[in-house]
């Protein structure tokens, strides 16, 4: 129960945060697809890297693939945004 | 059955989603891109302004079964002391940074459920579950390294020299072994169940296997120690 928890409430912290955000908002400034995924991606690394204090052996795992996963997906919905909502 | 375009009649959905989609012609660059900021504001600090009142005192003891823990807390020095700084529930039990603070009020929900479900509801039942409950807390400060105790507490500014000669040689041997406070500290705020030492040494066991992390060898690093220390100047 609490493992499901923990992790529902890693995934709801990532949305909330850098990744779902600031992922977002950069998947809006393109219309490609896969530059999209990649900026989500790397805002996922980034996040994980700068609130472990760049130590590589702080970083959890899971938070760490949450955190891409989580960014890749906000960037793509960015991007599908920016191709239903940008006329020029 | 039409629209006056001719075309088939759509829905109130259909027309809401194919409005929202649309280019806003009626307003300028400028106009939505303030409205946009403004309202973001408005939303966001909503938001933090919700998510705070429920770290309130309060909020916290507003629901029946945290009466136990409230008295116990209030026989505490992080209660009532000289200096009258508290640190109130959500001090200890949620953590400041935000993506932490967010998985943390999303955990809680479950205390929402055993509420509404009585788990603890009597306190025959509450010292049933007590130690489960001080087992999951420990285990979130040892992972942690005890991060809402430092919020406050910190081994660089302790003056050793105004502490007891105790606290002062315990803190020391906490640096030298890189304990944290929970290690220590584990009913700093609330009742110990019985079998609390064996349930922590049990906490502490676990989080180390799933780490992948072997258990520090503290008499190691005691026996260097002494051995560095009689070493010739």
């Amino acid at each position: 129960m609490l493992g499901f928890l923990d992790l529902l409430g890693t995934i709801g912290g990532n949305i909330l945060s850098f990744p779902g955000i600031l992922g977002l908002a950069l998947g809006m400034m393109t219309r490609n697809w896969m530059l999209a995924a990649v900026m989500g991606a790397v805002v996922g690394i980034m996040k994980s890297l700068i609130f472990a204090g760049f130590h590589f052996s702080s970083v959890d795992m899971i938070d760490l693939g949450v955190a891409i996963v989580i960014g890749v997906l906000a960037a793509s919905v960015g991007c599908a945004i920016r191709h239903k909502g940008a006329t020029a | 059955m039409s629209d006056t375009n001719g075309g088939p009649k759509q829905g109130l959905l259909r027309r809401l989603w194919n409005g929202f989609w649309s280019p806003a012609s009626a307003f300028s660059l400028g106009f939505i891109l303030i409205s946009g900021f403004l309202g973001g504001i408005i939303f966001w600090g909503g938001f933090n302004w919700s998510l705070e009142l429920t770290n309130t005192e309060e909020f916290c003891v507003s629901c029946h079964t945290m009466e136990t823990n409230l008295g116990e807390y209030r026989e505490t020095i992080h209660y009532n002391n000289h200096s009258g700084v508290r640190a109130i529930c959500s001090d200890c039990h949620v953590p400041h940074e935000w993506q932490h603070k967010v998985k943390a009020k999303i955990i809680a929900v479950k205390d929402v459920y055993h509420e509404l479900v009585g788990t603890i509801s009597t306190p025959e039942k509450y010292e049933e579950h007590r130690l489960a409950m001080a087992a999951q807390v420990w285990k979130k400060m040892k992972a942690s390294d005890s991060r809402e105790c430092r919020n406050c507490h910190s081994f660089e500014y302790m003056d050793f020299t105004i502490q007891e000669t105790r606290a002062a040689s315990e803190h020391q041997r906490a640096i030298d072994n890189k304990m944290t406070c929970i290690d220590c500290h584990q009913g700093i705020a609330h009742a110990l169940p019985e079998g609390y030492l064996e349930q922590y040494r049990s906490v502490v066991e676990d989080l180390q296997a799933s780490n992948g992390k072997a258990t520090p060898h503290n008499a190691d690093v005691a026996a260097i120690q002494t051995y560095v220390g009689g070493l010739p100047k």
